[in-house]
């Protein structure tokens, strides 16, 4: 392992990633799934542990803060975009990824997800998107299907459900990423890009919840996603085609399509990344370079006594 | 009421019209020809028209509060001079430049009443005349008011040409209109008596806003990351630190909106890069959740609240000091806090930098409070007060090797337990807003909840002691024995000032710039020797007053407050005072 500090480089193992805490999640959890391919992406990254921080919201995402290991920041409801965000901010060195659920992300911290694309801020953003609140025992969320029963919503929830990836694909993203719980392999492949992505990685997991959303398991995924990277000549850097792409999670979701069209499958992998992306903290004029000298260090190693009688002559 | 050894201007007229540049322009000659002011300013919330006033308070000695009253007032539209009419003293004068003003009936008493003097000058006319723009009328009306201070127009010109260096065309016009007003002829109107200053070094005194103190002392302190929401009377801390940030290369940034600069905050904080954050009570609502995340997960954090009147949106450009419950109890759940409240330009730049050494010191949220008045008051100073040292308490270098994960949150005597960076060592922990053992990892047993629990409350003990007591000033037997915090300091120390001049009344003031967690040992002393105590504050329901009574038991029934949006001005103690006197007298 190594340390910004101490400077002894081994290459990081799944171990390092690995928690003596055991997990709480229900058996066939989407989360067990995400967590071992995204310690298998680091891995392949070779991301120390001691260089990641994850971020998690509060759900049954979140309960995962204290099962993998690195550093972990168990935040608000909501809020592990501006979290993660102020994290990479302040030090460019380690690693942020963030974990959010289609409640906390959709619902209470939307305005974080929106400003963060437009921002974008060079983190890893996997949302848990299970169509439902989990955690809370089965409400419905921004993606639960119309009419789907829930908790609150005993006669079918009345509001029209988001789509993730349309949704972002439609501000001005610059990497958008579909994968599904059910698949380690194809999960662990697009974090690695994700994580490779300089600028705001937004990758939605579809997911299943084997306790509270039994329309949509594993096997209904597994019946109908396919790579983008299957299409003859996919360029994942046509913004307009992947939002016609993203299109069919929502003709399958609403179940409006006829059986054989494109609508019966679920395209997942990067469906668009622009690979000119420059993040947030590189555009900072009075730093980058782009107006007087580059500042070279980080936010966090800055931190000393400043003299500040040279600004005092604006005030004589 | 009169006051011997201050005079004072008042500048009023449209927001928008140059109220402020003129304010801002007379201010500062003032200071650079040996005098010494205070700048005070009232505007409303919109950007063109409703009127807006600078009112300058003259001495020669160091002053930090605004007079009710003004000697001249400088008006520059009607609805102004409808307005702002009473706020002239007896014998004072008004100088306007108000095309075919007729006074009201009502008015032409007062007027008359009072003694007053009014003189018209026809500014825009003149300007025009001169080949000038109608705007150059406030420099026609600068160079008037300077007549009355009898100093040199010399002094003023430097001035004039500095405003304008970047447009050098129109200096030339401009030192014609000053000169042109400066001659008008203004002999009836009363003139000041103040004498100036004997130091001979007073150019080089500064002229700055609490806003800017705060800015320069996050500089200072090492703060590397600013992150906010406009929001008044905070706002000039964020234009502030932006217009220097070449200078410094703090990362400065607008962010859309206080949810996420809370939570950006703790983010930055957490990574070990000094960040700071302001805004006011308002926003401070939605930040208290975030206040909370940071007691369970020792997450160093600091913020300002400049206070503005609410309810609600309340009064959006005026001061209060109404939010100090709001930051004592902000967040839910237990944990240690601190609260502080700057007063003045020193108290500012050293209590900004004081809290981000107490938020890493105890790993704990530092609230800083100021208020409109302090926030956007202009300040004479003649120097900044020497820095703090910085003081960050995280483990680094050698050191680094012997920590373990469960030394994160591990219980200690002091209920601080060690803090190193993520990134700088093996031993990774969780920051957990969940109930945590000492590596942050999830727990919801009962023993080690209310163990790691007390922790946390348990470092209040050892704060408490670090934090130095409240102040005392003034008489050391007397009469009257006022207690307060914040902009409150500045109006009581002034009329203690004016008070012994005429050596009545003997009057003590007890300040808490250190409010939270109280310290009493001090104030129980204080009580004990005063004949009369005083509760003094700028809100409606005497909060620290409240606060202080809860810890000590001491009662304070006489209570100054003032909720009016507008901060105590001299006379408002000052008659305080006096009718205590007559009733006093009564009994």
């Amino acid at each position: 392992m190594s340390c910004i500090t101490c400077n002894s480089t081994t290459t990081p193992t799944m171990k390092d990633f690995q928690s003596k805490n055991i997990f709480t999640w229900c058996t066939n959890c989407g989360n067990y799934g995400i967590h071992t391919a995204l310690r298998r992406a680091l891995v392949s990254k070779k991301i120390p542990a001691c260089r990641t921080l994850t971020c998690f919201d509060i759900g049954c995402n979140g309960n995962g803060s204290d099962k993998i290991g690195g550093y972990n920041f168990h935040g608000l409801h909501g809020r592990s975009i501006p979290l993660a965000v102020g994290a990479e901010m302040a030090n460019r060195k380690v690693t942020v990824i963030a974990f959010g659920g289609d409640g906390g992300t959709l619902g209470e911290g939307i305005g974080h997800l929106v400003h963060a694309v437009r921002g974008n801020y060079n983190i890893t953003f996997v949302l848990h998107n299970n169509l439902n609140y989990g955690l809370t025992k089965g409400q419905a969320s921004p993606t639960s299907k119309k009419n789907m029963k829930m908790n609150s919503s005993p006669d079918g929830a009345t509001s029209e459900l988001l789509h993730p990836a349309k949704f972002v694909l439609s501000l001005e993203s610059t990497f958008v990423a579909r994968s599904f719980s059910g698949d380690v392999k194809h999960m662990t492949k697009v974090f690695e890009q994700a994580l490779d992505h300089k600028g705001f990685s937004f990758v939605e997991i579809m997911q299943s919840c084997p306790t509270y959303n039994k329309e949509t398991p594993h096997e209904w995924y597994m019946d109908r996603v396919y790579d983008v990277e299957s299409i003859k000549g996919y360029d994942s850097s046509n913004r307009e085609q992947a939002l016609k792409i993203a299109q069919d999670q929502e003709d399958k979701v609403n179940g409006e399509a006829r059986e054989g069209d494109l609508g019966q499958k679920i395209a997942i992998g990067v469906l668009y990344q622009d690979k000119k992306s420059v993040p947030q903290i590189d555009r900072q004029p009075n730093r980058n370079g782009s107006v007087g000298t580059k500042i070279k260090t980080d936010a966090y190693e800055e931190t000393k006594q400043y003299n500040i009688s040279k600004l005092l002559e604006k005030f004589r | 009421m009169n006051f011997k050894n201050r005079f004072v201007v008042k500048v009023v007229g449209e927001s928008g019209q140059g109220v402020n540049s003129i304010g801002e322009v007379l201010a500062k000659a003032l200071k650079d020809n040996g005098l010494f002011i205070f700048g005070y300013r009232e505007y409303p919330s919109l950007i063109k028209g409703g009127d807006a006033s600078y009112q300058i308070d003259i001495a020669n000695k160091e002053i930090k509060s605004s007079s009710a009253q003004c000697d001249v007032l400088m008006c520059l539209v009607r609805s102004s001079f409808k307005k702002y009419l009473k706020s002239v003293r007896e014998n004072g004068s008004i100088i306007h430049s108000v095309v075919k003003l007729t006074p009201t009936p009502e008015e032409e008493l007062f007027i008359k009443e009072n003694k007053i003097n009014v003189e018209f000058i026809p500014a825009k006319d003149i300007a025009v005349e001169l080949g000038g723009k109608r705007i150059m009328s406030n420099t026609i009306m600068l160079g008037a008011i300077w007549q009355i201070f009898g100093l040199e127009i010399t002094g003023l010109e430097d001035n004039i040409r500095q405003i304008f260096s970047r447009k050098p065309e129109v200096i030339e016009i401009n030192l014609k209109c000053l000169n042109t007003g400066h001659d008008y002829d203004l002999s009836k109107l009363q003139k000041p008596k103040l004498g100036l200053r004997e130091t001979k070094n007073f150019k080089d005194d500064l002229l700055m806003s609490g806003n800017h103190a705060i800015g320069l002392g996050a500089i200072a302190a090492g703060v590397r990351v600013y992150y906010s929401y406009p929001m008044t009377p905070s706002s000039s801390i964020l234009s502030y630190l932006s217009s220097v940030y070449h200078e410094t290369g703090m990362i400065v940034k607008q962010i859309e909106d206080e949810i996420s600069v809370a939570n950006m905050a703790i983010g930055s904080m957490h990574m070990g890069a000094r960040t700071m954050i302001a805004t006011s009570g308002g926003g401070f609502d939605l930040m208290t959740e975030t206040v909370s995340l940071s007691g369970i997960t020792e997450t160093p954090f600091v913020c300002v609240i400049a206070q503005r009147p609410g309810p609600g949106t309340g009064l959006p450009t005026w001061t209060s000091a109404s939010d100090l419950n709001l930051a004592i109890y902000s967040g839910h759940g237990e944990y240690t806090k601190c609260v502080v409240a700057a007063h003045d330009i020193a108290s500012c730049y050293t209590v900004t930098q004081q809290a981000f050494n107490i938020a890493e010191k105890y790993q704990i949220p530092v609230i800083i409070l100021t208020e409109k008045q302090i926030a956007e008051s202009i300040f004479q100073v003649d120097k900044m007060p020497q820095d703090i040292p910085i003081e960050r308490h995280i483990v680094e270098g050698q050191e680094l090797e012997k920590v373990i994960s469960q030394d994160r949150y591990k219980n200690t005597e002091t209920g601080v337990s060690l803090r190193w960076l993520p990134g700088s060592c093996d031993a990774t922990f969780d920051a957990n807003g969940d109930e945590h053992l000492s590596d942050g990892s999830l727990t919801e047993d009962a023993v080690m909840v209310k163990e790691i629990y007390e922790k946390r409350i348990r470092k209040e003990e050892y704060l408490l002691k670090d934090l130095p007591e409240p102040e005392v000033f003034g008489s050391k037997n007397p009469d009257l024995s006022f207690v307060g915090w914040g902009s409150v300091k500045n109006s009581m120390l002034d009329v203690i000032d004016i008070l012994n001049e005429r050596g009545k009344k003997k009057i003590a003031y007890l300040h808490y710039e250190y409010v939270y967690p109280l310290k009493t040992e001090v104030f129980q002393k204080f009580a004990k020797n005063a004949k009369k105590l005083v509760l003094i504050e700028n809100n409606a329901t005497g909060q620290l007053g409240n606060l202080i009574t809860s810890k000590t038991g001491v009662l304070l029934k006489n209570r100054l407050l003032k909720f009016d949006g507008r901060p105590f001005f001299l006379e408002d103690i000052i008659e305080y005072i006096e009718k205590i006197d007559h009733t006093e007298s009564e009994e």
